[in-house]
């Protein structure tokens, strides 16, 4: 058996605030497989984002421990990329600057970094808006800026926090098809925080599903795969398995909505 | 080019200075209509000669470089000062709230407020007039900084961390680009405020400077001379702003568009 990539055991998180402690997550246990796409849905408040920016290192737990290869996480690291759902990329460099800035940051020389940049802008369906600046682009190609930027500095593992939740559907569900072909050809373990049942399953090799605040894990759903390729929504939505899944989450996920 | 196109180009390089022609044109007709005595208000012909005088005899370089000397050294100060507090106190929340008040209150007090203390301190000197332009100065800079530095998004820094930057690092990719739209307009409001209260301070310092230039030319009624002052600190001013203040504005701004939040 493999060695788990994330492991967070016994996390519990308190916000200090003017008013008092605010109680963010309840107990959380989770292991994370290298390789594995985990997507988490809950309701608003529950605590994903708090648990996510744990595992990220941006704020020390006020209970618990997390590994990432078995090592505890003590800050941010360049082995753990973050893509947020809005305001991530910088107004002040071109999509090409912003792609390129993790590379630039641990020194790769320019060729090597221009190559990588241009392969993901490819990637990406970015090419001929390599010079332009993020207010010319529309909020789906910031998030493609985005996610290519995490990409390109290639850490081990990725933590998405509603990447496409403030992108159009028709987009997003272009963006959800691209995100699944570029997980399955490069291997990424992937952490992903989503409000949309649908995308949860969709992405998903296992779908953790959380109570209201303060969150706990209540459920959770292996999504097997068929074939080693990303999915698409056509055979998506088709697939009466997935259909049966999609259904079982949505249930655990309405009995969580505030009264 | 047809003649047509000239006059639209003519047209459109010119029409800034009509409502300066408008003005000039009241003025004069209120001189020679209401036969206002020279006591009170000269002719514009009288002052272009008061003009023509001044230029030759070297006197309005004379005053009129103390004036952009003492602006200048102030800008610099004030700059070189000014942001690197705004930074300091925009990054450490405890800081900027704790400081916000203060700042808010030394806004209240305009430079001028301090003359009394400044003389008493540094006498009747250029010293006096730099202490309180830069203060004039410094205030809105170290405030704009604060707040545009305090404006940038939480998540372009954590994101940026986790592609490994470090603190130096974060400084030059996100705190410096983020706040420098603000920083601009933290200095092209110092520098308006800054040089009204330079010619304040000129003229109860009595230096040098146009300040003291137009407050001496009272005691001797020289309306004329009042006047050429009073014209040449309103174009001084435009022209340190178009020069200087807004090509850089202009740079940001337009190129990186209105920042999202
Ligand atoms: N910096 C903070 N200070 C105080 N309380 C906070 C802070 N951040 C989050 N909280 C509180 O902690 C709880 C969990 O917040 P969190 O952002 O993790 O929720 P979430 O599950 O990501 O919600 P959403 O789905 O709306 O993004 C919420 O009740 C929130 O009000
Ligand atoms: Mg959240």
């Amino acid at each position: 058996m493999q060695a788990d990539k994330i492991t967070v055991t016994g996390f519990r998180h308190f916000f200090k605030t003017e008013g008092g402690d605010v109680q963010a997550t309840g107990s959380i246990d989770i292991a994370i497989r290298p390789g594995e796409f985990v997507t988490l849905v809950g309701p608003s408040g529950c605590g994903k984002t708090t648990l996510l920016k744990a595992i990220a290192g941006f704020i020390t737990p006020t209970e618990g421990t997390i590994l990432c290869d078995g090592k505890p996480v003590r800050g941010p690291g360049r082995d753990r990329g973050v893509v947020f759902q809005e305001l991530a990329i910088l107004p002040w460099r071109t999509v090409r600057r912003n792609i390129g800035h993790g590379l630039e940051i641990a020194r790769v020389p320019k060729a090597e970094r221009d190559r990588a940049v241009a392969r993901l802008i490819d990637l990406m369906g970015l090419a001929g808006f390599e010079d332009r600046y993020p207010h010319e682009l529309s909020g789906g190609m910031r998030q493609r800026v985005a996610v290519a930027r995490t990409w390109a500095a290639d850490p081990e593992i990725i933590l998405m926090d509603e990447p496409f939740a403030a992108v159009d559907a028709m987009t997003r569900l272009t963006l959800q098809e691209e995100l699944g072909r570029l997980c399955a050809t490069t291997r990424k373990t992937v952490f992903f925080i989503t409000h949309s049942v649908e995308e949860a399953v969709f992405l998903a090799d296992r779908v953790l599903v959380m109570t209201k605040r303060p969150g706990t894990i209540k459920a959770v759903l292996d999504v097997p795969r068929h074939d080693a390729g990303g999915r698409d929504w056509d055979s998506f939505t088709s697939d009466p398995e997935m259909r049966a899944i999609a259904e079982q989450v949505m249930h655990l996920v309405h009995a969580e909505r505030v009264a | 080019m047809t003649s047509a196109t000239i006059a639209r180009t003519v047209w459109r390089d010119t029409r800034i200075l009509l409502p300066f022609v408008v003005l000039i044109a009241a003025w004069w007709a209120l001189k020679v209509g209401l036969d206002v005595s020279d006591q009170l208000l000269v002719s514009p012909p009288r002052v272009w000669d008061g003009f023509v005088y001044l230029v030759t005899h070297g006197i309005l370089a004379e005053y009129a470089s103390t004036s952009l000397r003492i602006i200048g050294i102030s800008a610099l100060i004030s700059f070189a000062i000014g942001v690197p507090l705004g930074f300091a106190v925009g990054t450490n929340r405890y800081a900027s709230r704790a400081l916000e008040g203060t700042l808010r209150f030394l806004q209240g007090i305009s430079g001028i407020a301090w003359l009394p203390l400044a003389i008493l301190w540094f006498g009747f000197t250029h010293t006096t007039t730099l202490v309180i332009v830069i203060y004039t100065l410094i205030v809105p800079i170290v405030f704009n900084t604060m707040t545009g530095v305090r404006a940038i998004p939480e998540n372009y820094v954590l994101a940026l961390r986790s592609l490994g930057a470090g603190p130096v690092r974060i400084v030059t990719d996100v705190y410096l680009p983020g706040a420098l739209p603000s920083i601009v307009v933290g200095m092209r409001l110092g520098m308006g405020y800054g040089w009204r209260a330079l010619i304040a301070a000129e003229m109860l310092v009595r230096q040098g400077g146009l300040g003291d230039l137009i407050f001496g030319a009272r005691s001797f009624n020289q309306i004329d001379r009042i006047m050429v002052g009073m014209v040449v600190i309103g174009v001084l001013y435009i022209v340190v702003d178009r020069l200087l203040v807004q090509p850089i504005e202009t740079l940001t701004l337009a190129r990186w568009g209105v920042l999202r939040r």
